[in-house]
């Protein structure tokens, strides 16, 4: 039986990957064509022997970036894409060699004190407490280096310990502490300021799912719902890149290649991939859809087990056209058990946009 | 102030955890003054002489002089092993990441081991007055002006160490070529001018001979201060060029290591 021909060959059209306040706002955090390119150490032996330096690398290239007051925002990518320089560029601990970035306002090279007052940082290295302080010591140590108001730092260290679930062992020292509990110590420092930007690298890396959900519902429900603290996060996290953060940017090799919801990138980058559960894999109908562009098988066929098959397919363009294909398949006369969409992965998902990368970012 | 006294408590209260090395570092203080005591008084009739001007006893001069260096010791070599120690915590850019200005937090990490060996350099003085040391307690401000001067300029000399420590994470021979030269040819042990005189030329250069001077014949011959004004100056002038070099060095390891990114390096 021939397909019908009145299925219109499948358009794309990218959706606006909005998601962004409106562009009235004052950007919390600006960042505009921001580099960082780092020499690479040059070895005795080369030096011994006059040998020409290896190129300088850049690790950030000309990053543009607008978070706005109480976003969300996740920074994706590889090892090494260069998420951790922005942090550090941001937080005034790495000059930019060139482009700008502003943080609440306040410009990271010429207003550095402002900028370290604005923001908090949370390094995904434990070590940066000090292990033989206790909890409580350490938090105010850096509630005085913070120069929180002398009156109000006993009642803020409380508070914040409390709200790290570390108030029990608030006494104890630091390097008796699990992983995970030094996370939430890092935390509970980053707090102590109630912070108008707070920048997480990898938070909850260490983290059992559980603790990880609540520290998540506690960023979202205390920090931005009630004191409009703006979060930049870098994650590999499908959760928090998906459910969490209200817009990402997918980072590689120190470029932006794309910026947006993650749900909304998964829509531009996705391809809708379908799974189909089918009696003959190789039955006419499926290179039939393929001719005519309407489907696109996708790797090896599976066995079952129980004389069926399953197969990865993408069928471009509106997610309606797959009930299309699924007609078109029956009507050819194709025994289909089931279709069922797959959901992608934030590694799919971060594959697929550097593998589209032009070389040009695609901004919101 | 507030964020100095803080981590001033900080690094006490770290070092008060270490318990027994705490205690040690106060009992090895007798294993420093007995023998000190026993050789001075061996070695006073040979050195009564050369020691004329500064002491009348030798052991008092070189009490003063022990005491003194272990002073510019833990002076030069605080911020360095402060600095060191933040890095190999991983504290140091978190340190710096606070709105707390570097020059309060630098300050406030080599505190500590500038009070703790004033503490010492006390305890040492007070064994040493009960074994029959006499000081001119009527001297004593002059004595801390001499005393925080000579501690400002080996803190200055610290500074430049810590600033190759950030460039470099090695002082290299600086501190150990500073403190060498000090004790040998700063009057600590013998006056200077027993020296050859070739070698008095370096002697000259150094704030401690300065220091040392101006202190004994302050505190142990109980002259004034018109008497000590001249070394006193020019300890000063040392005092103010050094640590213009250890602030602009310190300041420019800082910019290095934020364009080179290795403040959080090991």
């Amino acid at each position: 039986m021939e397909l019908a021909q009145a299925v219109a060959p499948p358009t794309f059209s990218p959706p606006r990957l909005d998601g962004a306040p409106a562009r009235a706002v004052q950007p919390a955090v600006r960042a505009e064509a921001l580099t960082k390119t780092f020499a690479p150490r040059t070895a005795v032996r080369d030096m011994v022997r006059f040998t020409r330096r290896a190129p300088a690398v850049a690790v950030v290239d000309r990053v543009t970036l607008d978070v706005f007051p109480g976003e969300v925002f996740g920074l994706l990518g590889p090892n090494g894409a260069g998420k951790t320089t922005i942090f550090k560029m941001l937080s005034t601990m790495i000059a930019p060699d060139a482009g700008t970035a502003s943080v609440a306002g306040f410009d990271i090279l010429t207003e550095a004190a402002a900028v370290r007052g604005a923001l908090a940082s949370v390094p995904a290295d434990e070590r940066s407490l000090n292990w033989r302080l206790s909890a409580r010591q350490n938090l105010l140590l850096f509630a005085a280096l913070q120069r929180v108001a002398r009156a109000e730092t006993e009642e803020r260290v409380t508070w914040a310990l409390r709200t790290v679930a570390l108030a029990d062992t608030a006494t104890k020292r630091v390097g008796e502490f699990s992983s995970g509990m030094r996370q939430r110590l890092l935390i509970a420092r980053a707090l102590l300021t109630r912070p108008k930007i707070l920048l997480l690298d990898e938070p909850t890396r260490t983290l059992d799912p559980l603790s990880a959900r609540e520290l998540r519902q506690f960023l979202r429900e205390e920090l931005v719902g009630r004191y409009a603290c703006t979060i930049l996060l870098a994650t590999h996290n499908t959760d928090e890149a998906f459910g969490f953060c209200d817009r990402v940017a997918v980072l590689h090799k120190g470029r932006v290649l794309a910026t947006g919801a993650a749900q909304l990138l998964t829509t531009r980058y996705g391809e809708a991939r379908y799974r189909l559960v089918v009696r003959d894999a190789a039955h006419p109908a499926f290179a039939q859809l393929e001719r005519r562009g309407l489907m696109q098988r996708a790797g090896a066929v599976e066995r079952t087990g129980d004389g069926w098959s399953a197969l990865e397919c993408t069928i471009p363009g509106d997610p309606s056209r797959s009930a299309e294909v699924l007609r078109l398949l029956v009507e050819a006369g194709a025994e289909v058990a089931r279709l069922e969409r797959v959901e992608l992965s934030l590694a799919d998902l971060i594959t697929r946009i550097i593998g589209a990368d032009a070389g040009v970012p695609r901004d919101a | 102030m507030r964020e100095c006294l803080a981590l001033v408590r900080a690094s006490w209260q770290t070092e008060s955890s270490y318990r027994l090395n705490m205690a040690l570092s106060l009992v090895s203080l007798a294993l420093v003054v007995v023998p000190l005591y026993f050789v001075s008084n061996a070695l006073q009739p040979l050195m009564a002489s050369s020691i004329a001007q500064q002491s009348r006893e030798y052991f008092a001069f070189t009490l003063i002089g022990a005491l003194t260096f272990a002073l510019v010791s833990a002076s030069i070599s605080a911020l360095p092993s402060a600095l060191g120690a933040a890095i190999g915590r991983g504290t140091l850019e978190a340190f710096l990441a606070t709105p707390t200005h570097p020059a309060v937090l630098f300050t406030g990490l080599s505190a500590y081991t500038v009070l703790w060996a004033l503490v010492r350099g006390s305890v040492l003085l007070l064994a040493g007055v009960v074994l029959g040391v006499h000081v001119a307690w009527g001297n004593a401000l002059t004595g801390a002006l001499i005393v925080g001067l000579l501690l400002i300029a080996y803190g200055a000399v610290g500074l430049v160490g810590s600033s190759l420590l950030l460039c470099f994470r090695t002082t290299g021979p600086l501190l150990s070529g500073a403190l060498t030269v000090s004790a040998f040819l700063g009057g600590v042990y013998y006056p200077t001018h027993v020296i050859p005189s070739w070698l008095q030329e370096i002697s000259k250069v150094l704030p401690l001979t300065y220091g040392l001077r101006a202190l004994r014949q302050s505190a142990l011959r109980g002259d004034d201060f018109a008497a000590v004004s001249g070394d006193v100056a020019i300890l000063s002038l040392q005092t103010a060029l050094l640590l213009l070099i250890g602030t602009v060095s310190i300041a420019a390891a800082l910019r290095h290591a934020r364009r080179t990114g290795t403040l959080s390096h090991y």
